[in-house]
């Protein structure tokens, strides 16, 4: 009854943007409704298969070893089945996370307050309306519009949002981003190579693989022959506070400097060990974002290298945390993914993984809001991103000190609450910060399944 | 009720007392009202909460009806539980958000009372991947367990049904069903406002629809921590 066989997989049945990122450096996502099911229809069959000109072909796994100038993929929400007239019986086999949406999981995402659904960005407060997150990937933007055009004629198109790669692989707080992702036995990344945490099966992100937990599979919605192979994305437009950020910073350095427990912090002279050699207010600043994050801004681990960010040999992914770890358990890297390090949940080490996929969007600083558009995907909400956003980011469950704390980056913070505790040289003494607000703002967002391409095909053929 | 002292106020106020009133309100009224806007089951287990002090020490109240309540049936039941003590021992180490469990026979219900930290389906989809098996021992004796079992195969609808079949927390304050009541059909909380003194004919249909609730989310002696800071505390490792 349950296929749990590692085999069978094939590239072509596979979105290409989720086993691999591609290194193309823009990305339009567009936010589609669909008001003529039969337009929509048509528009996927033609996609899956590349039947006609003027509508994109679905980029697979398969087509890595191209070089396509132009990659599009689809991802379609629960309320977008139902309108692309699947049956009553297949809508009710897919998980309930799914089925209510991201905006009614709020409260345990943590988007609440300022990052409520009310106060989300249009079209992202009409929920319901969103059908369709269509992707575009490419390094040029002329293609953006000649999709956008093409999506136009089968779609309601209700919003776009354009991203883009920072240089150097940052993000707007300065670090660099996207050092650590899950691994596949089954597929060859350069960018993996060398890595040593653990293989993570295919179950981990695809529907009908094996996963982490040896016996358990997640269940594939109905007909599992169509629906194997997708995965489940949360699609987020997360506003990163820029200026608070930097400011908050520079408060805590400026409390640090004379804190008398600093040398333990950061030693005497370490600071010309920082940046470019630093003085000692900034690179305490640098110290803060280093244990807030679990990286130095230039992606170098803490916990290889706690008094300074020179990369050296240190590799950027080959560590685990200890009891005596420098990295804080409550940094952010460390509570969403804590290696094989000590956590609460014995059992759940490595098994949280999940994909993360994301560009910035916005202007470069001053006026006007910028963040993140990020992709994060896995086989399922409740064991991966949700199971992460409610018990390690938002909760602190994972270890007894930093329960009832939030991520100091990610995290709900309200300062008048929130505490995020510096690890110092030698013993379990900390330095605690208080005062963090609210750093990443969510904007918007979206629960969508990546079909794979039997089910496009299977959501193209629905009559009705 | 009117403390206005004249005939018909005194009369109406022992309506509640007399004999031919209940009996109106029990086969006539409540299933009138049922009929003109029953409320549906509202979900068990706690709820989401942004509250740190609300995400420790939750409690479930797990009533999982017998397939055969015979004494023939609950010794099975009592089997399942006693062959998987060693199991369960070890499960609850390597879950690590358990303050305690308890199991009881009451009924035609196998009971598994528990304390835990943090969320619910973590909790329980932890437990299915370390001791699955003790779960579809249980489920051999539970009705509706047959197809929930190998519950490794079926995560996501035993997370589901065990939903389904916790106890429904009712509010520590009351007002607050028409709010859980309002978001379980969709709509916007408490908007239109509800008249307070409807409060009790909510509360009845809730309990047409919900008929064994835990009142409230238990109480505590002390603010909530999680099994992991208590043992921690304690020295005993964690």
């Amino acid at each position: 009854m349950f296929d749990l066989e590692d085999t069978g997989f094939d590239p072509e049945k596979v979105q290409g943007n989720i086993l691999r990122g591609y290194r193309l450096n823009r990305v339009r996502h567009l936010m589609l409704e669909v008001t003529d099911r039969h337009a929509a229809r048509g528009f996927l069959a033609a996609s899956a298969d590349g039947t006609k000109v003027d509508v994109p072909r679905i980029t697979r796994s398969a087509d890595w070893v191209k070089s396509l100038r132009v990659r599009f993929n689809i991802g379609v929400t629960h309320p977008g089945l139902r309108a692309l007239g699947l049956p009553a019986d297949q809508l009710a086999s897919f998980p309930i996370e799914f089925s209510e949406g991201m905006a009614r999981r709020a409260v345990k995402l943590g988007d609440v307050g300022t990052s409520a659904p009310g106060h989300w960005a249009p079209p992202f407060d009409t929920p319901d309306r969103i059908h369709i997150v269509a992707s575009v990937y490419a390094d040029e933007t002329e293609a953006f519009d000649t999709v956008e055009a093409q999506l136009a004629r089968a779609f309601t198109v209700l919003g776009v949002r354009d991203g883009r790669n920072l240089d150097e692989g940052k993000v707007f707080f300065g670090y660099r981003d996207s050092l650590s992702q899950p691994r596949f036995k089954h597929v060859f990344d350069p960018d993996e190579l060398g890595v040593d945490e653990p293989l993570d099966p295919l179950g981990t992100i695809l529907l009908g693989y094996p996963t982490h937990f040896e016996g358990v599979g997640f269940a594939v919605p109905e007909p599992r022959v169509a629906f194997r192979d997708s995965a489940f994305n949360a699609f987020r437009v997360l506003q990163q506070d820029t200026e608070a950020f930097e400011t908050y910073l520079t408060e805590a350095a400026t409390y640090l400097e004379t804190h008398p427990k600093v040398a333990r912090l950061l030693p005497e002279g370490a600071e010309r060990n920082i940046g470019d050699g630093l003085g000692r207010h900034a690179a305490l600043r640098e110290v803060v974002a280093a244990q807030m994050c679990g990286r130095w801004r230039n992606g170098t681990p803490y916990a290889l290298s706690p008094d300074s960010d020179a990369p050296g040999d240190l590799s950027l992914t080959n560590y685990d945390y200890t009891r005596a770890s420098r990295c804080p358990a409550g940094s952010h890297m460390r509570r969403a993914n804590p290696r094989g390090g000590p956590i609460v949940q014995r059992v759940a080490n490595f098994s949280r993984r999940l994909v993360r996929r994301g560009m910035s969007y916005g202007p470069e600083s001053g006026d006007g809001e910028h963040g993140l558009l990020g992709n994060f995907i896995g086989a399922n909400y409740g064991a991966q991103f949700e199971a992460i956003m409610c018990d390690w980011i938002n909760f602190g469950l994972q270890d007894p000190e930093i329960t009832g704390t939030n991520d100091p980056l990610l995290g709900a913070n309200q300062p008048e609450t929130s505490v995020f505790d510096l690890t110092l040289a030698d013993g379990d003494d900390r330095i605690r910060l208080q005062g963090l607000p609210r750093f990443v703002i969510t904007r918007g967002g979206a629960y969508t399944l990546l079909p794979s391409l039997p089910a496009i095909r299977h959501l193209a053929q629905l009559t009705g | 009720m009117s403390d206005d002292g004249g005939w018909l106020n005194r009369y109406v106020n022992t309506l509640p007392e007399r004999g031919w009133f209940q009996f109106l309100s029990k086969y006539v009224v409540v299933p009138y009202w049922v009929w003109r806007e029953g409320k549906p089951k509202l979900p068990g287990g706690p709820r989401p909460s942004q509250q740190p002090s609300d995400s420790t020490q939750r409690m479930m109240n797990l009533l999982m009806p017998l397939k055969d309540p015979s004494p023939i049936g609950r010794a099975k039941a009592v089997m399942a539980l006693a062959q998987n003590v060693d199991e369960i021992y070890a499960g609850l180490d390597n879950v690590g958000t358990v303050h305690s469990a308890r199991f009881l026979l009451v009924e035609d219900y196998i009971c598994m009372i528990s304390v835990y930290d943090g969320d619910f389906s973590n909790y329980i989809r932890d437990f299915i991947a370390t001791i699955g098996s003790v779960f579809d021992a249980l489920m051999q004796v539970v009705e509706g367990g047959d197809k929930l079992a190998p519950c490794e195969h079926n995560v996501e609808a035993f997370i589901d049904w065990v939903r389904a079949h916790d106890l429904f927390q009712a509010p520590d304050f009351p007002i607050e069903m028409f709010g859980l009541q309002d978001a379980q059909v969709g709509k916007v909380p408490n908007h239109p406002p509800h008249a307070l003194q409807t409060l009790p004919r909510a509360l009845i249909l809730q309990l047409h629809a919900n008929r064994n609730i835990s009142l409230g989310g238990g109480y505590r002696g002390y603010p909530g921590f999680s099994a992991a800071q208590i043992r921690q505390k304690l020295g005993v490792g964690w």
